[in-house]
Formats: structure tokens, sequence, C-alpha cells
């Protein structure tokens, strides 16, 4: 078979609305997902991506469109008889069974004997730290305990691809990170691949191979973590993963590298190596990161952009400084801890000068639209 | 100030008194007598006795049997036979029945859903009287003879829809995203609805059931209109005996149906409370 556990064609779903009318949640989705990678859909609520992720365990009828696991359409099968286990959201865990009697429901479904049933049960639960607690009731266990049974309860029946819908969203921020790293070491024992659900963009730049950006039922941009970070394809990814200094105006060449002049007046200088180039007069806007500035001096050579300190964050790693320039254009910078000093006088003075190395501005179509016909 | 909040608390502290003692007086006052062996006048304390309990259960069949009484002891048990027949058939009935309506509710999307519902309120808003009219004229019209048969028939009418109401509101707090976890297991829908829902509505049928048996028992003015010359249940028996006077027996017999729906209620909320 091909080397694709999951290919989708052309998937397209729309819901009818209540109030009348259609919503399209999946526009025509084309995706293709990797033999044991670790995949994660991001987007904002109503981007498409719990659809998709239903498209694939089959809650979701696709309205056109093909669903391929490991090489076969299951396109018109029910959820029960497509090889993939999902853990949900609020975990979905059997209120009236207890945690050995959830986590083997797949196998006693599947009818296997007694014996090897107890076995699989007690080494699923070994290999999510909970070994033992069989007799326990859900409702007994913390939240985290809870998510564990339900990651165990998916795994047990040992399924081609495991989908993961927000399945850390209700735990506390020091169990979400713990609980990232753990997934990650599964999924990389397991040797299956994961699909992971999330809106939260810090936890799809930790745990993914590769991470599909959703927005109005299009996939944005698909690459690895780094690149979807470094290398946005739009504004929308820019400003989705990460936070971002945008700047939208019109390109003009300059000598080897483009200046955006924005309506504001600003000039960005832009090296453009690799990535998209604009030609002369296009609509195109500049993306500087804030970690990608750094405090100068009068004198300094290369870019700079000066700005009004509204208030300096300390938050111990970093100094987040925001600030406006005269225009009033709204600038975060991030600046490391090192640079105390300098930090220090400018917040004294109000004002900084902002330094940043043309290389590191990533350039992008000025909207969705024209993204998609630069991947056309 | 301390000593004006001294009396709001004395006087709300007898208010609850009183407030008890209006609601359980009566109640205690008949357990009492159930104890009494004056035969004839039951405000008259004359000596404690268990003969009126002997009585009912046929260990002693002499006391009261005398000229006064109409009823015969034999009539009262009877008619608690009566009552326990159609208990025991109405709440199986309805049981079954409204459970079934509750799930299919619960399941499917149908044109007129809403409005079915509303259909399925309306017998428990409607006048007992009103109910016990149109059941008597429908079964005359249809020329059924009256008797046990339009009477389990007559209540189910409305029993199916107190069995319907308790086991739909357990349904509602059930979490729907079971069902998908369960087919995403490998389930099919009647091995999730064997081992998913039904389980989970489970304390819902057994408190639907342990209502329908209670308002069975208790019913007088529906059952009345229905049950023909012969029938008699214990509430119509009993309310036809205030006309000539109380026999003891009476006073143990709702001593003994105080403890039972005691028990029923309690183990109703058991279940109800019992978090699936």
């Amino acid at each position: 078979m091909g080397t694709h556990i999951v290919q989708l064609e052309r998937a397209t779903k729309a819901f009818a609305l209540p109030e009348g009318g259609t919503i399209t949640a999946l526009h025509g989705i084309d995706l293709d997902v990797e033999r044991n990678e670790f995949l994660t859909l991001l987007g904002p609520s109503g981007c498409g991506k719990t659809t998709l992720l239903h498209a694939i365990s089959g809650f979701v009828q696709l309205d056109a469109g093909k669903v391929r696991i490991d090489g076969d359409d299951v396109s018109d099968r029910p959820p029960h008889r497509r090889p993939v286990n999902t853990v949900f959201q609020n975990y979905a865990l059997f209120p009236h069974m207890n945690v050995g009697n959830n986590v083997g429901y797949a196998l006693d479904i599947a009818g296997t004997e007694r014996k090897e049933r107890n076995q699989r049960v007690g080494a699923a639960l070994e290999l999510v730290g909970l070994a033992g607690l069989e007799n326990r009731l859900p409702r007994q266990l913390s939240g985290g305990q809870q998510q564990r049974v339900a990651l165990a309860r998916a795994i047990i029946a040992r399924p081609k691809l495991l989908l993961l819908d927000e399945p850390l969203s209700a735990l506390d921020r020091n169990l979400r990170q713990a609980m990232q790293i753990e997934l990650k070491t599964l999924q990389a024992e397991l040797g299956i691949s994961f699909i992971f659900v999330t809106h939260d963009q810090e936890e799809a730049l930790t745990m993914s191979d590769r991470l599909a950006v959703l927005n109005k039922g299009v996939i944005q941009q698909i690459d690895t973590s780094r690149t979807v970070y470094d290398r946005p394809t739009n504004a929308f990814v820019a400003s989705f993963i990460g936070a971002s200094n945008l700047f939208e105006g019109t390109a003009a060449r300059s000598g080897g590298n483009t200046l955006i002049a924005t309506a504001d007046g600003l000039r960005i200088e832009a090296a453009c190596s690799g990535g998209w180039k604009p030609g002369d007069g296009a609509a195109a806007t500049a993306l500087i990161r804030p970690e990608q500035f750094s405090l100068v001096g009068p004198g300094a050579k290369g870019p700079t952009i000066g700005i009004d300190i509204e208030q300096v964050v300390f938050t111990g790693l970093n100094f987040q400084i925001h600030g406006h320039t005269p225009s009033g254009r709204r600038i975060v910078a991030i600046i490391a801890a090192v640079r105390q000093a300098d930090v220090a006088s400018a917040e004294a003075d109000g004002k900084a000068r902002l330094g940043y190395d043309p290389a590191a501005v990533h350039l992008l179509p000025d909207d969705g639209t024209a993204a998609a016909e630069m991947a056309a | 100030m301390g000593s004006l909040r001294n009396v709001g608390v004395v006087g709300l502290f007898g208010y609850t008194i009183l407030f008890f003692t209006f609601i359980y007086l009566p109640i205690v006052l008949i357990v009492a007598y159930s104890f009494n062996s004056d035969p004839i006048n039951m405000m008259n304390w004359s000596g404690f006795t268990f003969d009126w309990y002997r009585q009912i259960f046929g260990l002693k069949n002499t006391v009261s049997e005398n000229a006064l009484y109409i009823e015969s002891t034999e009539q009262l048990l009877n008619a608690l036979r009566n009552s326990l027949t159609v208990a025991a058939f109405t709440t199986t009935i309805a049981t079954v029945l409204g459970t079934a309506t509750a799930l299919g509710l619960y399941r499917f999307n149908f044109l007129g859903k809403k409005f079915y519902r509303v259909l399925l309120f309306a017998p428990m808003l409607m006048p007992d009287i009103v109910l016990g009219i149109a059941l008597l004229i429908f079964f005359v019209g249809a020329d059924v003879s009256l008797g046990l048969k339009t009477i389990i028939i007559g209540q189910c009418s409305f029993l199916i829809s107190y069995v319907f109401i308790v086991v739909s509101a357990r349904l509602a707090g059930m979490d729907r995203s079971l069902e998908n976890a369960s087919a995403d297991l490998g389930a099919d829908e009647w091995t999730t609805f064997r081992r998913i829902i039904l389980p989970q509505a489970m304390p819902g049928v057994i408190g639907g059931a342990l209502l329908a048996f209670i308002i069975s028992m208790d019913d007088l003015v529906i059952t009345y209109f229905i049950s023909g010359v012969d029938t008699q249940t214990l509430p119509i028996f009993i309310f036809g005996m205030l006309r000539r006077g109380i026999k003891p027996e009476i006073n143990a017999i709702a001593t003994l149906m105080l403890l039972f729906s005691f028990a029923v209620a309690s183990l109703g909320l058991y279940f109800r409370s019992r978090r699936g």
C-alpha cells in the first residue's frame, strides 16, 4: 500500500445552520498523513479542525471527497468499522464501569479471550502509569488520571492511527506540559501516527512533527513547526502562530533587498532569501517576530524602527517591550534578559530604537487569496 | 438587639415544631390507633394490641366481626389483592412503554417531536376527574366490561407519562460523547445501547417504576370511575368505609402501607441519587 496512513481527497463538508443557510466546515481538503508522524491540526474555533478529525473517525460523513486509511477507502464505513481510535476532549469515560472495564472495552467488544484481555489491560495501564488501578471508578480519579485512562482505552486495540481531540485542554498548565512530553514519548514508543487537534499554538509547536494550520475550512499551511513559525505562507498563519509585528505596504526593489513602504511612512527592509519575492509595486506584508528586534544606539548600521515605550514586562527569560511608532502603530519586541542595563536606560528615556536584520524579515502576500494562488 | 434576636430564634423554632406537627400528627395518630384495642371508638384508648395486624394476616378472626361493620376483613384483603395486582401490571407495562418512549425520543429526531413530547406531558396536567370520566365514556362506548382490566389500561394511560418523564430526565443528563466513544472502540449501535445507554438509564428506569407503583396503589379518582361495581381497589374500599365508620383494621393497613411507601420512596431516592 501507499506510504500514507491517512489520505483525504477533496474532503468537503457543509453544515446547515439553524437560522438557515449553511456553513462550510471543510472546503475540499487534501491531506496526506505520514506513517509514524505526530501531526497537529491547529486553528481558531470553528476553523474545521474537529470536523476534519471526525471525518477520519467517521462521526462526520463527507458531502464529497474520500477518506483513505492505510490505503482502504473508508468514506462509507461507520465509526465502529474504522481502524482508528480517539481520545475525546472530555475523556468520555464510561461512568458506570471501572477503569479496567473502560480500558478493556474495545477488547470485550472484539471478544478477546479473557486471559489475554486482562494482560493487555494491565499492560496498557502500566504504559500510562496507572498500573493496578483497574477497580477504581472514573469519578474516583483526578483529571490527569482520567486523561491517562482515556489514552489507555484508545490504544489498547492497537489502532493504526490515534486521534486526539483537544485532550489536554481541561488540565492545568503544569500537568498539561508534562502530558505533552508524555504523549510525544508514547507516540514514538507505539510507532503509530497521532493526529492531534488543538487551538493552543504553543502546544502545537511543542509536540508536532508537522503542523497544519486551518482557517475557514482550508488548510492555510502544513509543514514542520519550525518552517510554519519562520516562514508562514500568509498573514493569518503569521499572526496565529506566535506574536508578530506585521507591516502591510507596497514592495519596491532596492539594491539586492526589497523595501516595504507602509501607509504610515515606515520602510521595512527585507532580504528575501528564499520564500516569496514580491514584484515592484505589489502589495506585501513584512513580518518581524518580536525576538528578531535588538536595542541599538543612535549610530547603528542597518535598518531601525523608533518607538515610544508604553510598558516593559519582565517574564523571567526576557523583557517584553510594548510600544508604538510615532504614527501609532503597535510594536512588540522581546529583548534577552542579559541586556538589562540597556532596557533600563531605554525605559528611563521612554523611547527605544529597535534594529533588525533584513535577512530575518519574512515577506507575505497581502492576504489569504494571494497565498492560495501562490500554492496553486 | 440581642434579646430581639433571641425572640426571633425561639419564634422560628416554635414555628418549625408547629409546622412538622401539622404535617405529621395525623399520620402519627393513625399509627397509634392501629395499636388501640378498642374495636368501636378508636378515639378511646383502651390498651395496646396487635389484634388488627393479626386479623389482616388471617391469624385471628373474631374481634370485630360484628354488625356495626358491613365490610368483612375478607373484602378488605380482596381489595388489597386487587390493588397489588393492578399495581404490578401497570408498573410493568408503564415502565416498559415509558422507557421505550423516552429512549426513542432521546435517540431519534423526527417531524413533530416537540409536539409529541407535549402530548406526553398532557395526561399529567389533566385533572383526574376529567381523565376518569373520559376513560369511563371510552370504555362504555367501546363496550369493554369494567373490571381489573380497565383499571390497568386506564392507569397505564397516565403512568406511562410519569415513567417517560423520569427516564427522560435521566437521559438528558447523559453525556452524548459516551455513545461516540463506544462506537469509536468498535461497538455497533445495539451493543452501545446494551452496554452504555441502558446501564446509564437504569437508575431512572427503577425510579420511574417505583413512582408508577406508588401512584397506582394510591389512585382513587380515576380508578373509581373505571373500576365497575364488583371490583374494588384498596383506596376505593377505604373511601367506601368512611361512609359507615372506620373499621380498626384500616389503621393497621394504613400503617403497613405507610411503611411500604416509605421503603419504596427511600429506594427510589437511593437510585436517583446514585450517580451513574
